[in-house]
């Protein structure tokens, strides 16, 4: 029987990294990181549901500009040269430890997983964009929209025309991609302010949602505290809270099933482990040691001695956690709805990077609870917010907090002495491209491509990306040159407009290096 | 001065810089200055609290290339230093934008952020219409409580003043007051204790940090239940009583990590020293570059020229690599046995 409702959201996420004037460049490899370690493996798991027949439901945010390298030619073609060397350094690993059997057999696992990775990428086109909108046409993945180029909005509340710009932008590029507008939105960073529902409303979006303390601490209180969505006074548009218990045990760094001693360990990579001659070629081209994604050894325990993985152990625990997460739902499930008198839904979020990047076991674990969801129990079921508001239109009204799901909770992981300096920049610019949209209505040519351009800069200034890795502190260059890339750029076009000198062999040199939203239209930005 | 898209609510601060209207509001303080009339502003009841957390200075921290950066640090997504030349635009963001503004936001339920920017003649103003009073004045950040109210400039529930030095352009505001709703003025203190706003922010609420004391009639639940909801959606158990859930919650953490830093546990570092040793063998040669070349009894792939290169890792053991080569005619035909013991003490 029916105790509670279980909605599983991954929210896929990069900035937007194109550097089409390097041959290489390090940034670049998130995404190609991301797609043979995380999207193809979630890929693959969907496919494998879908050809058994099992029924199941996700919830999955694909950010735009996420969609637009995934999308982009240049990239995808620097991503097939990317898997071919990995592919190639797999094969002489499988030689080198041809003494060292364990090892041997790791190699080879490699081997098959980024041969299968080439594969599944060539398979749809080399673009996934499509392999993800296959499941959503077949109804067991809702695909949700998130701001433009991931802002954090709270921090743009000052300039709500900039909030505007990110979703509508957001939503416009969804239905260009999909073929019907987003009907749910990962709000950046989950962060939420009241009113901002009223922006989501104007782009048809039904529904985002927030951290469990944005819904707890509401007004008036939610009765059903995080276990029912909410609509927002005054807009309708549904928010649905975060449940903290499951995320837990997935996330938790103490006592989350990714930390397990069996569980593939993350921080030993051949990149740096093995002499530099040889691994030279797979590394930066200046001799930068980085990552290959090729890892020999488990987690261990919590010292430093590691021994090497066994993928059947590995993939035991993956099924037992899978289980043990499914149990407790139920209990959840079974506990709450006594309470309420009504099946709880239970949202449990996470980066969709966790899985297969981060917790390689990730994507495993996933395709085992959605079969034990499907065949070894009927009290908990997998629903996307769409299905249940369809089943359940009747909430309560309530304005939820302001709160974000970062460090602390609110704005602080944005806000703080290594990164407030970027707000009045990129709030001066908001405030200029509303001028430039109040001044240059309807333009056409040469004056609308430099006008839509202006949007784009703004739009990838704002990333909370670079603010995030400013806050942490460390490796910060890098986003602080995005930063003020983007801004300056930004700041060009907006004073050759004014004075009427758009150079157009530079305005069509940053087209193309930033060359997301082809169909933008700068009149969002009011 | 195009400050609309930084008011919120319709606060419009009844006199501040539109259109000029700061040299008529300096001409009335200054006159008022002349009749003297300082009883009734300083004795307004003020609340005054220790603001000054971190001040920063007008340009953003310059960002010096680190060229130390040979290994990239095991980050999710690695971020080594980038040496690369650039392009000929600007490399700096101005410093300032000519604007005479103050913005306020709020960075949790009980701090506020501010910035602002005073253009050069913004103050060269002040200087000459109040004198050697303006050096003697103090600068000061006036926090309005403006919960509940359409503030107009002398209606606020209450304020307290920060007092801030010469450089700052930014400043942290400590309101300890979740739930409310704020307002900053930036200002001079004068010597006879008459504040002087110079600027005012946008009107900005922080959120509660505990459940709301409004409950909905219509969805009324009893206390004990909404207790119990609560706690679990924190993830506390059944049992956590109300107000201690957000405090709970903060202490577990579990925010987004990002990007750039793993939610999976790093293996923590007994000691700073440490050495590793391996060894690894390499076995290389030639012969015609048609010949079929075997090693351990497995075929190898010669290059374009005849050479080949083998690379192994060599654990402690006794390996026997015979190496055999057959020409293409199946008629010649060498083998050569390297024998290679490694014994690590």
């Amino acid at each position: 029987m029916l105790k509670g409702y279980l909605c599983l959201v991954l929210h896929g996420h990069l900035p937007f990294v194109r550097h089409p004037e390097h041959e290489n460049f390090l940034e670049e490899d998130w995404l190609y990181e991301a797609i043979t370690e995380t999207y193809v493996p979630l890929i693959s798991v969907f496919e494998g549901l879908v050809s058994d027949g099992i029924d199941f439901r996700i919830t999955m945010t694909l950010s735009p500009t996420l969609i637009s390298m995934l999308s982009d030619s240049l990239l995808q073609e620097r991503y097939l040269k990317h898997i071919n060397k990995l592919i190639e350094l797999s094969q002489k690993e499988m030689e080198r430890t041809k003494w060292q059997e364990p090892f041997r057999r790791l190699a080879e696992m490699y081997f098959i997983k980024f041969s299968h990775s080439r594969d599944t990428f060539q398979k749809y086109n080399n673009n996934l964009v499509y392999a993800f909108k296959k499941f959503q046409d077949l109804g067991k993945l809702e695909i949700i929209t998130c701001g433009a180029t991931h802002g954090f909005f709270p921090l743009m509340d000052v300039c709500r025309d900039s909030v505007r710009a990110q979703v509508k932008v957001a939503a416009d590029h969804y239905e260009s991609v999909f073929g019907r507008r987003p009907r749910g939105i990962w709000l950046p960073e989950c962060g939420f302010c009241p009113g901002h529902d009223e922006i989501l409303r104007e782009a048809g979006i039904r529904y985002f949602f927030t951290d469990s303390h944005g819904l707890l601490h509401g007004t008036p209180r939610p009765k059903y505290g995080v276990f029912a969505p909410v609509y927002c006074k005054g807009t309708g548009v549904a928010a649905f809270g975060r449940d903290l218990e499951s995320s837990k045990q997935v996330w938790s760094s103490i006592e989350g099933y990714p930390g397990d001693y069996n569980y593939r360990e993350f921080y030993r990579d051949i990149g740096f482990d093995l002499e530099f001659d040889y691994i030279k070629p797979y590394i930066h081209p200046d001799g930068v040691r980085i990552n290959t994604g090729i890892k020999y050894y488990r987690i261990t325990g919590t010292g430093n001695h590691k021994e090497p993985y066994v993928a059947e152990w590995a993939r035991d625990r993956a099924a037992e956690h899978a289980g043990n997460f499914m149990f407790n739902r139920q209990k959840q499930a079974n506990y709450l709805n006594d309470l309420m008198g009504k099946p709880p839904i239970i949202v449990s979020p996470y980066d969709a990077e966790l899985f297969g990047h981060w917790w390689y076991e990730g994507p495993m674990w996933l395709d085992f609870l959605f079969r034990k969801v499907a065949c070894d129990q009927n009290e908990i079921r997998m629903i996307t917010p769409s299905e249940y508001l369809g089943e359940n239109p009747r909430n309560q009204v309530i304005t939820p907090s302001f709160s974000s799901w970062g460090y602390k909770g609110y704005s602080e992981m944005w806000l703080q002495g290594t990164n407030d300096w970027i707000y009045r920049h990129l709030h001066v610019a908001s405030e200029r491209m509303s001028e430039l949209v109040r001044n240059y209505p309807g333009a056409q040519g040469l004056l609308r491509r430099a006008l839509n351009q202006s949007l784009r800069e703004l739009l990838l200034a704002q990333s909370s990306d670079w603010g995030f890795i400013l806050g942490t502190g460390t490796h910060t260059s890098y986003a602080v040159r995005r930063t003020k890339d983007h801004l300056l750029r930004f700041n060009r076009i907006y004073e050759d407009i004014k004075s009427n000198s758009i150079n157009e062999n530079w305005l069509s040199d940053i087209e193309y290096k930033d060359n997301l939203f082809p169909n933008i239209d700068y009149q969002v930005h009011q | 001065m195009a400050r609309n898209g930084f008011m919120k609510r319709g606060d419009n601060p009844p006199f501040l810089l539109e259109g000029g209207g700061l040299m008529k509001m300096l001409k009335k303080l200054k006159e008022k200055l002349k009749k003297i009339v300082p009883a009734k502003l300083a004795s307004l009841k003020t609340k005054k609290k220790k603001g000054p957390v971190k001040k920063t200075t007008a340009c953003p921290p310059k960002d010096i290339p680190s060229f130390q950066e040979t290994i990239a640090v095991n980050t999710k997504f690695s971020h080594p230093e980038d040496t690369r030349p650039r392009s000929t635009m600007p490399q700096e963001l101005p410093s300032c934008y000519n604007q005479d503004k103050i913005v306020l936001q709020v960075r949790d339920p009980r701090w506020l952020h501010t910035y602002w920017e005073l253009r050069n003649q913004t103050v060269e103003g002040l200087k000459s219409k109040l004198g050697d009073e303006f050096h003697r004045a103090k600068k000061i950040l006036r926090v309005y409580d403006v919960t509940n109210i359409i503030f107009n400039g002398s209606n606020a529930n209450s304020f307290f003043d920060i007092q801030y030095n010469d450089f700052a352009t930014s400043w942290y505001i400590d309101t300890a007051g979740p739930g409310r709703s704020w307002c900053v003025d930036l200002g001079l203190m004068l010597t006879d204790g008459r504040f002087i706003t110079i600027l005012r922010s946008n009107v900005v609420s922080t959120p509660l940090d505990s459940p709301s004391w409004i409950t909905d009639e219509e969805w009324m639940i009893p206390d004990d239940v909404f207790a119990r909801l609560y706690g679990m959606g924190f993830g506390l158990g059944k049992s956590s009583p109300v107000g201690r859930g957000w405090q709970q919650r903060l202490k577990q953490g579990l925010f987004s990590s990002g990007i750039s830093s793993s939610p999976v546990r790093k293996a923590v570092k007994e000691r700073s020293f440490w050495m590793k040793v391996d060894c690894e063998l390499i076995v290389y040669g030639a012969t015609e570059p048609d010949a079929q070349v075997t090693v351990q009894g497995q075929p190898i792939k010669l290059r374009p020229d005849g050479t080949f290169t083998l690379r192994y890792y060599l654990p402690d053991s006794k390996q026997v690599i015979p190496v055999k080569a057959v020409s293409a005619d199946q008629i010649d035909e060498r083998t050569i046995t390297p024998i290679v013991t490694r014994e690590t003490r």
